[in-house]
């Protein structure tokens, strides 16, 4: 049997998907398995094309929907995954009831920064990969598997313009498992994750109250706490906190609360001592 | 096509990005994708400008079909180069096209056109395009371009009667279009459209052929006052029940007189 | 006259880059009821400072029932609405049935989508009612972001109407909650607030083209709006 030299192709793993025909890629039957292919600017250089469009002191700018602050963090008993819901488009709140957790199947949770469109995309398609997998080899793919599968598809459009900072969690015969993946390729796994331009208000009200052995209700108000605290000092996030919960049997989704309630609910109590 | 006078002659320039590129000859295609990832490949030149130009095209509606009305002059910059360019041209028995913009893109589409309605008649089934399969047709070759970032740089205005039904359309070289009952392109959209717009908007079924003609006549002639890459050789198309008619090239009278109260933009009233 | 010696930075355009892309403004809007769907968008088609046409649809009744809403470039807008409709078509011939809403939006992201590097300028809205006939909208951003909304204005009067209907449908200026909307409540609410776009924005106005979607089907009006 012939050895399988494909691999040194050294081709740009984003030229694989690129179109034979420029026209109409989307229109033809798809494989199951295969990626769908993209139109790109019949340019020199589609790459400056898309960023020049996309570009402050382009005439017609093409806005597209960012802001956030979403977080994760493991412990005893799980994963707990908070967001806000808020959508700018420059100083305009495009929309406040976005939903920046993307349920990917029963078992598999996505959040939301940066673009919202790569984001919903690319964890659509991942959802599909996911469930193929589970075909074909008759059990769950991991929390790694999936999320590695994520950054390798967005890694062979690297330098394209896509904007994509998520966290993938989920839970699998390891238990539970958490990991960040962003549009410049990068994968990661840790306790606790926030991503998004509020990020850093949420990791200093998250840092101050995590503890590995945090009850379930206490994980979720901690959780919740931080969205809201990161909503109060981040003009790009806000709207409401919608707090997921992952468990060995799934997800289950805990709340979506305003931040106005919040702030009245949170305003009467006593401030948490700081150890 | 090198029109500097200085090059006549010499061999054209490869590869580099003299102004003179944006004229080579491109195929229709994209460059490979590998481009996309790196400058390897030779920066491919397909943006181009409008070199020989028409002026506006006005094109109204009336009782008893639609009129169209362009000069004849297409200029090299500000130089009249061609004082007897068709711009008006039949495509079938129920359509006009007027055309302003690049004039080698406008007689590319002619090609395009003429070889669309030449199908259609080999078919021998005795159908005709209508005036509205034409503007259709037209702007899908004009958004492929645009889509190409390769485009044909002309604005079209459409005019069409066919089974007691009027057209009128607009496309350009980005592929927007619209039907409107008065439409001027360029500087008309400025001058003439106000002007077309104030005796059309509301009559459109009273306008007899004549106040048709005089209207576009008299708009041609502000626009030929005002618009310093017109000319008063103009022509007209008329579209009714008993087909295309597009008259002889004909010139307008001017009166200057008043040309002598005007100093700077306007005029100076002591 | 020292005054007319003006200090604005006039551009003389010696170079033309092509540019694919034009804003040929307009304003859509749709909102779901329990019971119906109403959509509308004004009729004007602008390029700069000219008005191009007075009627120019933005809206699109699709075969499904649904209908398309589209705002930003015309010729982008209407290539899209043609390759919508074909797929509705391909769709009825492979599964003798209509698509419905939910799954002509997700279509219409994927579509979106596929031009994620060489974007559609097009904003798109659809209004329609779901498979328990109910009202629903979807909205979508140039690239596909998909959402689902009770209410939704996009286009050039977007930051004019939708704090409008924020406050007249969902109460966020007052803590009681909204009552139940009708449509004829509903229709009313989009006419004023195109009446009050079209007095400060000048890419809104001409006419009004409103569908009204119920289960008994699809209605069209069409009223006049300021011209100016």
């Amino acid at each position: 049997m012939p050895l399988d030299l494909s691999f040194l192709d050294l081709k740009p793993a984003a030229a694989r998907f690129m179109p034979a025909s420029v026209l109409a890629p989307l229109d033809g039957p798809l494989e199951h398995d295969a990626i769908a292919t993209f139109d790109l600017a019949p340019v020199s250089n589609p790459t400056e094309f898309i960023h020049n469009q996309m570009s402050k002191d382009a005439e017609h700018r093409i806005h597209m929907a960012k802001g956030t602050t979403t977080l994760a963090f493991k412990f005893a008993k799980g994963v707990v995954v908070a967001v806000d819901s808020r959508a700018t488009m420059g100083p305009y709140i495009g929309s406040s009831n976005v939903k920046k957790v993307i349920e990917i199947n029963p078992f598999l949770l996505g959040t939301m920064a940066g673009s919202a469109a790569d984001c919903q995309y690319w964890e659509r398609v991942l959802g599909t990969r996911a469930r193929l997998y589970e075909l074909r080899n008759k059990e769950r793919i991991s929390v790694a598997a999936a999320s590695k599968l994520l950054c390798n598809m967005v890694y062979g459009y690297k330098g394209m313009g896509l904007s994509m900072g998520t966290m993938v969690t989920g839970w699998d015969k390891k238990g539970p498992g958490l990991y960040y993946v962003d549009s410049d390729g990068q994968r990661l796994t840790n306790h606790l994750f926030s991503v998004g331009s509020g990020s850093t208000y949420a990791y200093g009200v998250l840092d101050a109250g995590y503890d590995y052995d945090l009850s379930v209700a206490d994980a979720i108000d901690l959780a919740r706490r931080s969205i809201f605290h990161a909503t109060y000092r981040d003009a790009y996030s806000g709207g409401s906190v919608n707090v997921y919960h992952v468990k060995e049997g799934g997800w289950e989704f805990i709340s979506k609360t305003d931040v106005f309630d919040l702030h009245y609910e949170y305003q009467d109590q006593p401030r948490p001592a700081l150890v | 096509m090198d029109t500097h006078p200085g090059n006549w002659g010499n061999p054209r320039p490869h590869g580099g990005s003299s102004d003179l590129d944006i004229l080579r000859p491109v195929d229709g295609l994209a460059p490979a994708p590998s481009a996309a990832h790196g400058s390897s490949a030779l920066p491919v030149s397909r943006t181009q400008q409008p070199i020989v130009t028409g002026t506006s095209v006005l094109g109204i509606k009336y009782k008893d079909g639609v009129m169209l009305a362009a000069d004849t002059l297409a200029s090299y910059g500000s130089l009249a180069q061609i004082r007897d360019m068709k711009r008006l041209v039949a495509f079938g028995d129920h359509t006009v096209i007027g055309a302003s913009g690049d004039m080698s893109d406008w007689q590319h589409i002619q090609h395009i056109l003429n070889d669309c309605i030449i199908d259609e008649y080999a078919n021998g089934d005795g159908h005709q395009l209508h005036p509205a399969h034409i503007f259709e047709y037209t702007s899908r070759v004009m958004y492929g371009r645009r889509s190409q970032v390769n485009p044909l740089w002309n604005s079209l205005v459409v005019g069409g009667f066919r089974d007691g039904k009027h057209f009128l359309g607009y496309v350009d070289l980005l592929g927007t279009t619209y039907q409107s009952s008065t439409i001027a392109t360029g500087y008309g959209s400025y001058i003439a459209q106000p002007l077309l717009r104030k005796q059309v908007e509301g009559r459109e079924d009273e306008l007899t052929e004549a106040d048709a003609a005089k209207i576009l006549d008299e708009s041609m002639r502000v626009l030929f006052y005002r618009d310093a890459r017109s000319l008063n050789k103009i022509q007209r198309a008329t579209i009714n029940p008993s087909g295309v008619s597009i008259t002889e090239p004909y010139s307008l009278q001017t009166e200057w007189s008043f040309a002598e109260g005007i100093k700077g933009y306007g005029a100076i009233y002591e | 006259m020292e005054a007319f010696a003006s200090t604005a930075p006039v551009r003389v355009p010696l170079e033309h880059r092509f540019s694919p892309y034009t804003d040929n403004g307009g304003t859509t809007l749709a909102v779901a009821g329990s019971d119906f769907c109403v959509i509308a968008a004004d009729t004007r088609q602008s390029e700069g400072y000219n008005i191009n046409t007075r009627y120019s649809p933005k809206l699109y009744p699709l075969s499904n029932g649904s209908v398309l809403a589209i705002g930003g470039m015309q010729a982008d807008a209407s290539t899209l609405a043609k390759r919508v409709e074909q797929r509705l078509e391909w769709y009825q011939f492979k599964h003798d049935k209509p698509m419905n809403t939910q799954a002509v939006a997700h279509m219409v992201s994927t579509m979106l989508y596929g031009k994620r590097f060489f974007p559609y300028f097009a904003w798109v809205t659809i209004g329609g009612m779901d498979e328990n006939g109910n009202g629903c909208v979807f909205s979508f951003d140039p690239v596909g972001t998909i959402e689902k909304h009770l209410w939704q204005c996009s286009g050039s009067s977007s930051k004019l109407i939708q704090p409008f209907l924020d406050s007249q449908m969902g109460h966020k200026h007052e803590l009681l909650p909204p009552g139940e909307l009708t449509a004829q409540r509903a229709t009313l609410l989009v006419k004023d607030g195109f009446t009050s776009a079209t007095e400060r924005d000048i890419y809104t106005g001409d006419f009004l083209e409103i569908y009204t979607i119920t289960r008994d089907g699809r209605t069209r009006e069409l009223i006049e709006l300021k011209r100016d």
